[in-house]
């Protein structure tokens, strides 16, 4: 075991925003840590990293508590932060030579490792460019860059394709992937793009409030939704009225109105559809369309938590 | 710490706003105020023109006679009598005060002095073809030296006739005043000297005498608002490098720092020294730039450059600590806008009270006990003092001062900067 939580817990004010969390990662392995915002994702890697002191509880580094010797950790780490962690100011280049520095990373490798890096987030031809110029997807590129320079034998990445372009989103996924399976780094990467999750993690936990609700593999979460259906239904007008009425049929568990249209999660194997069409039916609307889907992890995050990733 | 050093430097001055600021908001404001206040400028030795004639009454040669033969006569041993006899001859009073207005490059450009008979002198006097007349009294010599040599008290007098009262005239009356003071600092030097007159600083020149250890050189407008205003926004280099420190907050970049285990006293260091090379740089292009515009220090030796070198390096440590002081500051408290108006609240007090807004010699003496306490204030007074006095200027006790500032400022800066999990 590479990195392990022990019952470890942060309160702000009274509050625990972390609470009593165990979880454990494995050396070489992909791991995800989903939850909405609030979560407390991002304090749980501030506690990894050493960045702050836990309330209680324990993170240890191959069995050894790093809350007394924070270096240890600091060594093997390379953190990529939800915000954009560089010097504007500065060029890429500059950035990733500053941050090379003060690792201390030999002056006989640096240069080399800075372009192999800027070759790895696809940024060589505008290294001499301020950061300040760059789209949020270049400069979320050269945040992580600033993550790899010392080779970290694991990297935290908290939500590092927030509010960038699709292809910048891609070529931060290949990255992350590429650094996982050709170099072994360790991985923890937290998002809630359930689909990055999906694409890049093989063990996921799942945080809500402070929590630890779920863990496993994409498998092993999609079995808790084994005795649930997902059936999404189009309706030619809707109103609060038929979500209520919808949710009073007997074997429905959750109902939610989402971008294309309303989801039903109900029990396996009752066929509700009937009851469905009656239930629209008697509200002066008709169904339009309707699929039944096979459960995926954004289902399983709402089964568990009550509310979507996005809330 | 070379690394934050460079880092420091380059956000500094890619920060074009705040390099513009620094650089030539002083500059502006100099030359806006030199030419606002040009006619104020009187203690400009160009706007000044003074005729002067110098009438001797005394005669020099038998005066020197008379005291060879009292200094013979004097009950002391032959060594003492020849060390004495020697420097009476080097010390003609009446000697210093023609080298003085005849012979002194710097005093001829703004006096036009000539020696004359008391008749011709009256007489040019009388059809205004002259402002002052300077009367040596007969025995003269004889008097200041048995004064200055012997220690016996007389009341011979130099007499300055003035046509019309001026401020022209006073400035003639302090340059007369300061000579004479001089020649009786030298007579306190000999009475300390008393029995080893040989080891006695007796002076050898009139130019000496008068400008290096007594006389004030007259400063300017500008020159004191030159350094006045550019030590003022010097002091706001040490708010902007904390700035710098709350972006870094803000963006999270401490926290990547914060775990390289890097030390926390080279982030700090690197803030240090970097606000001690951008201060330096910007003080030192202030009084070059100021200088070429208008020439403020023209004829100015370069012992004076160097002295001003050094009071801008000290200057520039202390703000320097003032940046380690302000950048823990900022990094303790949560509000960044607050901070930047408590280090503004700051600095404009000590600008206040470091003469940065009018000159300290127009403050109260409780004002002025102040201003010694002030980075900004020490500066400005020792160089006007510079410019006064050269090398007589009280340098070692102000450099003193400013390194205390300097120590005190970083002490409280490395004891307030947050412990690594408290940023």
């Amino acid at each position: 075991m590479m990195i392990e939580t022990v019952k470890l817990t942060k309160s702000f004010k009274g509050k625990n925003v972390v609470d009593e969390i165990n979880f454990y990662i494995d050396e070489g392995e992909s791991v995800g840590l989903l939850g909405p915002n609030g979560a407390g994702k991002s304090t749980t890697i501030s506690v990894i990293s050493s960045l702050i002191k836990p309330s209680a509880g324990d993170v240890k580094l191959y069995g050894k508590s790093i809350i007394k010797n924070p270096a240890a950790i600091r060594k093997i780490l390379g953190i990529v932060p939800q915000e954009i962690a560089l010097y504007e100011e500065l060029s890429a280049y500059e950035n990733l030579k500053f941050f090379g520095e003060i690792y201390k990373v030999k002056r006989s490798v640096l240069e080399e490792r800075i372009q192999e890096i800027l070759d790895m987030v696809g940024l060589r031809e505008r290294q001499k460019e301020l950061v300040k110029t760059f789209s949020g997807g270049m400069k979320r590129r050269v945040n992580i860059g600033a993550a790899l320079l010392h080779r970290p034998k694991i990297i935290i990445l908290d939500e590092p394709t927030v509010g960038i372009d699709p292809q910048s989103r891609n070529h931060i996924l290949e990255t992350v992937q590429k650094l996982n399976k050709e170099n072994g780094t360790t991985i923890l990467y937290t998002s809630h793009y359930m689909e990055e999750v999906e694409q890049l993690c093989k063990r996921v936990y799942i945080m809500d409030h402070g929590k630890i609700v779920a863990s496993g593999s994409k498998t092993e979460l999609l079995n808790i939704l084994s005795s649930e259906d997902t059936i999404k239904i189009h309706l030619n007008e809707t109103s609060d009225d038929i979500l209520k009425k919808i949710q009073q049929i007997e074997s429905v568990r959750h109902v939610d109105e989402t971008d294309d249209g309303i989801r039903i999660i109900s029990k396996k194997g009752n066929n509700i559809l009937s009851s469905l069409i009656h239930t629209v039916e008697s509200q002066g609307a008709e169904i339009t369309n309707y699929q039944i889907e096979t459960p995926s992890l954004e289902d399983v995050f709402l089964h568990l938590t009550g509310r979507t990733l996005r809330d | 710490m070379f690394s934050f050093l460079k880092k420091d430097l380059l956000v500094l001055w890619r920060d074009r706003k705040e390099v513009l600021i620094a650089l030539f908001a002083p500059i502006l404001l100099v030359v806006i105020l030199n030419f606002a206040f040009s006619d104020i400028g009187v203690d400009d030795p160009k706007n000044i023109d003074l005729s002067v004639a110098i009438v001797m009454e005394d005669d020099a040669e038998a005066s020197m006679q008379q005291i060879e033969a009292t200094i013979q006569s004097a009950p002391l041993s032959d060594n003492e009598q020849q060390t004495l006899l020697e420097t009476a001859h080097a010390i003609v009073p009446s000697d210093l005060l023609f080298e003085l207005f005849l012979d002194d490059s710097d005093l001829s450009q703004w006096i036009s002095a000539e020696r004359l008979t008391a008749s011709a002198a009256a007489e040019k006097m009388e059809n205004g073809d002259l402002d002052a007349i300077v009367h040596i009294p007969a025995g003269f010599n004889y008097d200041v030296l048995m004064q200055l040599l012997l220690g016996e008290v007389t009341d011979t007098r130099v007499k300055l006739q003035i046509e019309e009262h001026s401020l022209q005239t006073d400035i003639l009356y302090d340059i007369m005043d300061n000579y004479l003071n001089g020649l009786n600092l030298h007579l306190a030097l000999d009475h300390l000297a008393e029995g080893n007159i040989e080891g006695a600083m007796l002076p050898t020149g009139g130019r000496e005498l008068l400008n290096d250890e007594v006389e004030p050189y007259p400063y300017t407008f500008a020159q004191y608002f030159t350094m006045a205003l550019s030590t003022l926004f010097a002091l706001f280099i040490a708010s902007t490098i904390a700035s710098k420190t709350a972006t870094e907050k803000r963006q999270r970049v401490i926290n990547r720092i914060i775990i390289t285990n890097t030390r926390p006293v080279s982030f700090l260091f690197g803030k240090v020294t970097a606000t001690f090379f951008f201060t330096l740089l910007q003080l030192l292009f202030v009084c070059v730039i100021v200088h070429l515009a208008l020439g403020i220090f023209a004829g100015k030796s370069i012992e004076f450059w160097f002295i001003t070198v050094l009071i801008i390096t000290f200057f520039s440590l202390t703000v320097a600590g003032l940046s380690a002081m302000f950048t823990s500051l900022m990094l303790r408290m949560n509000s960044i806008n607050l901070a930047t108006g408590i280090f503004t609240m700051i600095i404009m007090l000590l600008g206040t009270l470091g003469g940065s807004f009018f000159p300290i010699g127009e403050m109260s003496p409780f004002m002025q006990s102040l201003v010694e306490w002030t980075p900004n204030g020490i500066t400005t007074s020792l160089f006007i003092e510079a410019l006064q006095y050269g090398t007589d200027a009280p340098l070692l006790a102000a450099f003193s001062k400013q390194f205390l500032l300097f120590i005190l400022f970083l002490l409280i800066g490395i004891f307030l900067f947050p412990e690594r999990r408290e940023v």
